[in-house]
């Protein structure tokens, strides 16, 4: 084996903001699936298809307007308000009857919607790949302790904590915040004093659907838009969600973090045999936390 | 105990008499099972290959078919998965009859195919896996390579950057066999062509890895010369990406295999990096001959867009069947085979041959760079270097080697 590689402290940082600036992708996706998981208690395996849609979206809308930054721009505000008003028909036509059901039924349910949305996309959009160029100012990179760091990936760098913030603001400082928390708890209890829980559901599920929306759109552009998209996310969302704790939105921003983290870094002391990094870690938290590492709402 | 021996003999006479049925119907045509992934990324490829095939086939049944028959065709999905491969082929030989079996992009899928196509004793023409287990250690009789495969990626890409003053070198790939194949073959071959080179270190992602940045910027650390990115397919997009934004391909230059195919070019636009190394077998901008302008002009009439390398294996795949058949004289799987091993015909990229020893088609390779040019909104290969099919080829010792093991 060949550990000749010298790793440089700049090297080191330069990898840490490159897995940062991929966190960020991770956690958006990931905190709306926990966010359903944790209120609606709905395993959502078609969450990668909506992140797979919304990148879609993106590519749709930005070649519509042109292509060009405000056709950018535009798309990634829109792409995802198209992929909540699509899991908005979803909840008030499908998921809405089927809270009683037990989890597996759920399970299989959102399987199978997954299967209906990759057809879907096929049928809409059909096999031929397609990229999408990030807006003029955001494209080639800048020079960071003398390495190139694309210019996106600096954006998505900011992007990260702006979600985090929005999320922390609609959670613990708005009405249906305060009453999605208290519905995750008991939602017996909240409908018995008096509260339309349906709609608070639905308001949960399409907050979360809109994130998987957000997080396909922003991704769009250091992408290779194609089928199959949708498997590799909702994988390491779920790894994410178990790891941080289930249905808890702040594990899922500390799970990102791990997961995105030591994918970055093993590729720079280790990139032979890189992959297994994240997954050995998933793999570690779980031996000494089964339940992951925040408290979970389940 | 008598209702079901009963329900038992129905049964029997029912299957026989839908057996009996398509028998008799394949008598006045030849007929073409193809299975190859038609969902999923690789099926971008797929449709071109089906294009390609569609438009040579109309051509050929429209000038009367060949023994005085039509040729017709049913396609099965595999969906990239090798029992579902099997099982489609399974039932194209068992129900639907087919005489010939043509796919699949997949090389464990045709390499499980392969066989059974040599057990049932169906010729077996592959388009577009890059094993070279398919005619080298597994190859048979039966079976037909209608591409190139990894040994021959492998020696073209070596032979052009041989010729390059690149020492110190990095590796990097998708971590199944597609990547390790075509890594080390060029590896192998280039240490033999210049036995001064240097391995710095290797990178494997998994397939479907969708940022590569962070894998640049560790490559960039280690400043290597030059890099041999084994990436195919649809990774090949994001790649390149990334190497644009980090502007990896300004200070680390990279070979790439399918970097300069249209398949890869075309979906990039002019976003593409330029001074990308790569090897392809067809451009339908290169060679300017006249017997390529034809058949770029009959397929961008009839499917709107210009062919790729997959458009062209189609299309001369259904010209190969179609002239074994008459060298034939009947639809027999036995003659057609002897027939297919050694054929030639002309084509758009030049004649082409079958070489009778192993059933490898002999395709040259081109190698380019990616430059932007007047007139495309993407990017082209320039500084076109043709290496010629006899020097990339596997060696026929060779062959005999790994079929003996």
């Amino acid at each position: 084996m060949d550990f000749s590689t010298t790793i440089t402290l700049n090297g080191l940082i330069q990898q840490f903001l490159v897995g940062l600036s991929r966190t960020t992708i991770l956690f958006i996706v990931s905190s709306g699936l926990s966010l359903v998981l944790g209120v609606l208690r709905i395993p959502n395996v078609a969450h990668g298809s909506l992140y797979m849609i919304g990148a879609f979206l993106c590519y749709s809308i930005s070649t519509l307007f042109g292509a060009g930054s405000t056709g950018f721009w535009l798309a990634v505000i829109l792409a995802p308000l198209g992929v909540a008003l699509i899991s908005l028909a979803a909840e008030r036509g499908l998921f809405c009857h089927l809270y009683d059901r037990e989890h597996l039924m759920l399970l299989l349910f959102t399987f199978a919607l997954m299967l209906l949305c990759r057809d879907a996309v096929k049928i809409i959009w059909g096999s031929n790949y397609r990229s999408l160029s990030p807006p003029e100012i955001l494209q080639g990179s800048l020079s960071i302790l003398g390495m190139p760091f694309p210019k996106y990936n600096l954006f998505l760098l900011g992007a990260g904590p702006v979600v985090a913030l929005g999320l922390w603001f609609l959670i613990h400082r708005t009405k249906i915040g305060k009453i999605s928390r208290a519905a995750a708890v008991d939602r017996d209890m909240v409908g018995a004093v008096g509260i339309n829980v349906s709609w608070v559901f639905a308001s949960v599920f399409v907050i979360g659907c809109f994130l998987a929306g957000l997080g396909g759109a922003l991704v769009a552009p250091t992408q290779n838009i194609t089928q199959g998209m949708d498997h590799t996310i909702i994988m390491e969302a779920f790894l994410i969600v178990i790891i941080g704790g289930l249905g808890n939105v702040w594990g899922a921003l500390l799970g990102a973090l791990i997961f995105g983290l030591t994918d970055s870094i093993g590729i720079l002391v280790w990139p032979q045999f890189s992959i297994v990094f994240p997954y050995a870690v998933v793999v570690i938290v779980l031996i000494f936390r089964p339940k992951g590492l925040l408290k979970a709402t389940w | 105990m008598r209702k079901i021996v009963s329900a038992f003999t129905f049964m029997c006479v029912i299957v026989g008499l839908l057996a009996f049925g398509s028998l008799s119907l394949a008598a006045d045509e030849i007929k073409i099972g193809i299975i190859d992934t038609y969902s999923g990324p690789p099926s971008s490829y797929a449709l071109d290959v089906l294009d390609g095939f569609k438009l040579a086939l109309n051509k050929i049944n429209a000038g009367g078919g060949v023994l005085g028959k039509k040729i017709t065709f049913v396609t099965r999905d595999d969906k990239f998965k090798v029992d579902l491969g099997l099982t489609a082929a399974k039932e194209l030989i068992m129900r639907e009859n087919v005489n010939i079996l043509v796919g699949t992009i997949n090389s464990a899928v045709t390499l499980a195919v392969s066989d059974l196509a040599q057990k049932e004793k169906v010729p077996f023409l592959v388009t577009y896996a890059k094993s070279s287990n398919i005619t080298g250690a597994k190859g048979h009789k039966f079976v037909f390579s209608m591409n190139e495969n990894t040994e021959m990626i492998g020696k073209a890409a070596a032979i052009g950057l041989a010729k390059r003053p690149f020492v110190n070198y990095w590796i990097a790939g998708d971590d199944y066999e597609y990547g390790h194949a075509v890594a080390d073959a060029v590896w192998n071959h280039l240490k033999k062509l210049k036995p001064d080179v240097k391995l710095l270190g290797q990178s494997w992602w998994k397939v479907g890895e969708p940022d590569f940045t962070p894998y640049i910027t560790s490559i960039l650390s280690a400043k290597p010369d030059a890099a041999i990115v084994a990436t195919g397919g649809a990774g090949c997009i994001p790649f390149l990406k990334a190497a644009k934004n980090t502007g990896f391909n300004e200070k680390v230059p990279f070979y790439m295999h399918t970097a300069t195919e249209l398949s890869t070019m075309k979906p990039l636009g002019l976003d593409a990096p330029e001074g990308v190394i790569g090897t392809s077998n067809y451009y339908f901008y290169y060679p300017e001959t006249p017997e390529n302008k034809v058949f770029v002009e009959e397929f961008k009439k009839a499917y709107g867009r210009d062919p790729s390398f997959g458009s062209l294996i189609g299309w001369f795949t259904a010209n190969f069947i179609a002239k074994s058949y008459e060298k034939a004289g009947k639809v027999d799987a036995e003659k057609f085979a002897q027939a297919l091993s050694g054929m030639t015909i002309d084509s758009p990229a030049g004649k082409l041959t079958v070489r009778q020893q192993d059933n490898q088609l002999m395709l040259p390779m081109f190698m380019g760079v990616t430059k932007k040019a007047p007139g495309y909104d993407f990017l082209i290969a320039t500084d076109i270097v043709t290496i010629p099919a006899e020097e990339l080829m596997p060696s026929i010792e060779d062959i005999k080697k790994v079929r003996e093991k």
